[in-house]
This record gives structure tokens, sequence and C-alpha cells, in this order.
């Protein structure tokens, strides 16, 4: 059997294969949760400007230091890893370090947007992921959980099933 | 027949320079992603029908290597996407075939196939006297063009593993051919 035979006939085999050419949809929560930390900061920061222009430069230094994302390089949860975590997990590991006032905000729903919700609670969820880059904020920490369908791990724990 | 095609896994082997390789600025962005791996998807599919002699569990095995690419799109040394993307599916496609053996406890069959070339219908039948990773390795070699060092880096086997099969598939392939 000649070589280029065999190679001319393996390729109109593989060509005749049935086979998709569309690919699954993408999972695209980690977008989507990154996006909803600045939600969550817009009447904080809103608050911070009218504070700032009322007060002057000092209080705006502090309120944007107390705004600063404590996952953050330097801030008091660097490394925390947070996202590798179940919620119960997380808050127990933050009350272990002194952060017992932990605002919750569990969003719901599917990925595309679709029948979701939003609400913020002061007890940690039983399951969801928990989305990296918490903030402090007025000496609460929020924390948001990722409870959509078909959303995904996010930071150093994309491959978690969600717990 | 050993031959020059580009890069496979690992990434210490990756020259970076093949027309499936991706600029490394874009590996965070989904939309990146699907215009770099999206076109490879159907071929995929098509490659996996026939390794795996059925076109549902291609399908499967194909859905879930592209999720998983896209979850380690991040870690992907930017080099060849093709074979990166081959090299999680074809690895999927073998762990499938081992849990249906395992859990099933029956010899994992190929199917008939009806897309088959009327004209050459030998050809398949042929192949499914080979095992999965001997008709995959082949097909990489001959219709890819990558070398038995690239498909052994893909395997996780030694290169005269990948030698061997190529060898023996072709082997098969002629004596299976030749008889009929």
């Amino acid at each position: 059997m000649d070589p280029d035979d065999l190679d001319s006939r393996l390729a109109a085999l593989e060509a005749r294969a049935p086979g998709r050419d569309d690919p699954p949809e993408l999972p695209r929560s980690r977008r989507r949760g990154l996006l909803a930390t600045p939600l969550v900061l817009a009447p904080v920061l809103l608050l911070a400007l009218v504070a700032s222009a009322a007060a002057g430069g000092a209080v705006v230094a502090t309120l944007v230091q107390s705004t600063e994302g404590v996952q953050n390089p330097g801030q008091p949860l660097e490394g925390a890893n947070l996202e590798c975590m179940t919620p119960p997990e997380a808050a127990a590991y933050l009350a272990a370090r002194g952060f017992t006032d932990v605002v919750w905000q569990v969003e719901t729903g599917d990925i595309e947007g679709k029948a979701g919700s939003t609400v913020q609670v002061a007890t940690p969820p039983d399951h969801g992921y928990v989305v990296p880059g918490a903030i402090l904020s007025d000496g609460k920490l929020y924390m948001v959980v990722d409870q959509r369908t078909g959303a995904t791990g996010g930071g150093t724990c994309p491959d978690l099933p969600m717990p | 027949m050993e031959t020059t095609g580009r890069l496979a896994l690992p990434a210490a082997t990756a020259e970076g320079t093949g027309a499936h390789s991706v600029a490394a600025g874009s590996r965070n962005d989904p939309d990146a992603f699907e215009a770099a791996v999206g076109p490879h998807y159907g071929p995929l599919t098509r490659r996996l029908t026939v390794v795996l002699g059925n076109e549902h569990d291609a399908e499967d095995v194909a859905q879930d290597a592209y999720l998983r690419a896209f979850r380690s799109w991040d870690r992907f040394d930017g080099a060849d996407v093709r074979a990166w993307l081959y090299t999680i599916a074809l690895r999927l496609a073998f762990n499938h075939v081992r849990r249906r053996r395992r859990w099933l406890g029956i010899l994992v069959r190929t199917e008939p196939a009806p897309w088959t070339d009327p004209s050459d219908p030998d050809l398949w039948g042929a192949l499914r006297g080979l095992d999965g990773r001997t008709r995959a390795a082949l097909l990489l070699n001959v219709l890819d063009g990558y070398t038995h060092r690239e498909i052994a880096a893909m395997f996780e086997v030694p290169e005269g593993t990948v030698a061997s099969w190529i060898s023996r598939g072709r082997a098969a392939l002629r004596a299976e051919l030749g008889q009929r």
C-alpha cells in the first residue's frame, strides 16, 4: 500500500466524519463577577466624593483608604484565597481575623442574566462561589457570592466545583 | 514517517512560531479564546469521532475539552493552540474509554460508521482494528504532521512508544487492507 495513498484516504475519511462546528457557549461569570464589585461600590464612592467636597483633602484620603480591596497586595487579606473556600469557611476565616461585620452579597439567576437577583444578607449563604475582591467600606467587609447557574470559580481556584 | 510538525506540549518543547500560536496579551479574554480556539472545534470533533468511533461520545468529549481549555486559558503557553486543545481532548477521550471499560465491564467497541466513504469502506474497517491511542497517534502524525517527539509529549509517553504505535499501526493497516 502506497503511504501517500493511506494519507489521502485517512484525510478523506476524517473529512467525512460527523462533527459540530459550533463550539459550546463559554461561561463568562468571571467577567461579570468582577464587574459586580464596582457596582456594589458605586454608592460608597459617591458618598466619598460628596464627603470629600465638604470636608477637604484629609477626609478624601481617609475614605479612599477605607475602600481599599483587602485582598490587594499589602492588605490584610492578601493571599487568603477566599475564592477557594465555601462561604461558611470564608466566614470562619474572616471571623478568626477580626472581620465580624460582613455583608454577603448573593448573586442568583444564571450567567446570561436571566431571572437574576442580588441580595445582601448578614449571614453567609450555604453555597456558591466566593468571588475574589473583598472590599472594606466603613468598617463593613463586602463579600460577593456567586450562585448563578453556569458560574465558575475564579482567582486561584478556577476549576473549583460550585461549593 | 518522521515529519517536521510544529510544537506540542509541554511548553518547554515549544517553538512558538506556528500558524496556531496566540498573542500573550489576549489570554484573559473570552473573545480572544473563541477567536483562537473556536476554529479548531469542528476539526476536533471529527478527529474524536474517528478516534472514539462514536460521534456522540466525540461531541461530549469535545465540549468538555473546550470548556476545560477555556478554564485553563490563562495558563496556555501561547504556542500551538491546536496541539494544546487536541492534547486536552485526546487525554479526556482516553479517560472516557477507560471509564466505560471499568464501569460497563465490557470491551469498548467502535460502531459501524455510516459516514465512511462508500468508495473506501475497508479503511474504516481496518482502523477499527487499532486501539484508540494508536489511531490517534497515527492521525496526528499522518494528517497533522506532528513528530513522534511532539506526540509523545501530548500523551506523556516515551518517544519510542509513539514510534512503535505508529509503525505497528501502519503495518496493521497495510496487512488488513492488503487482504481485502
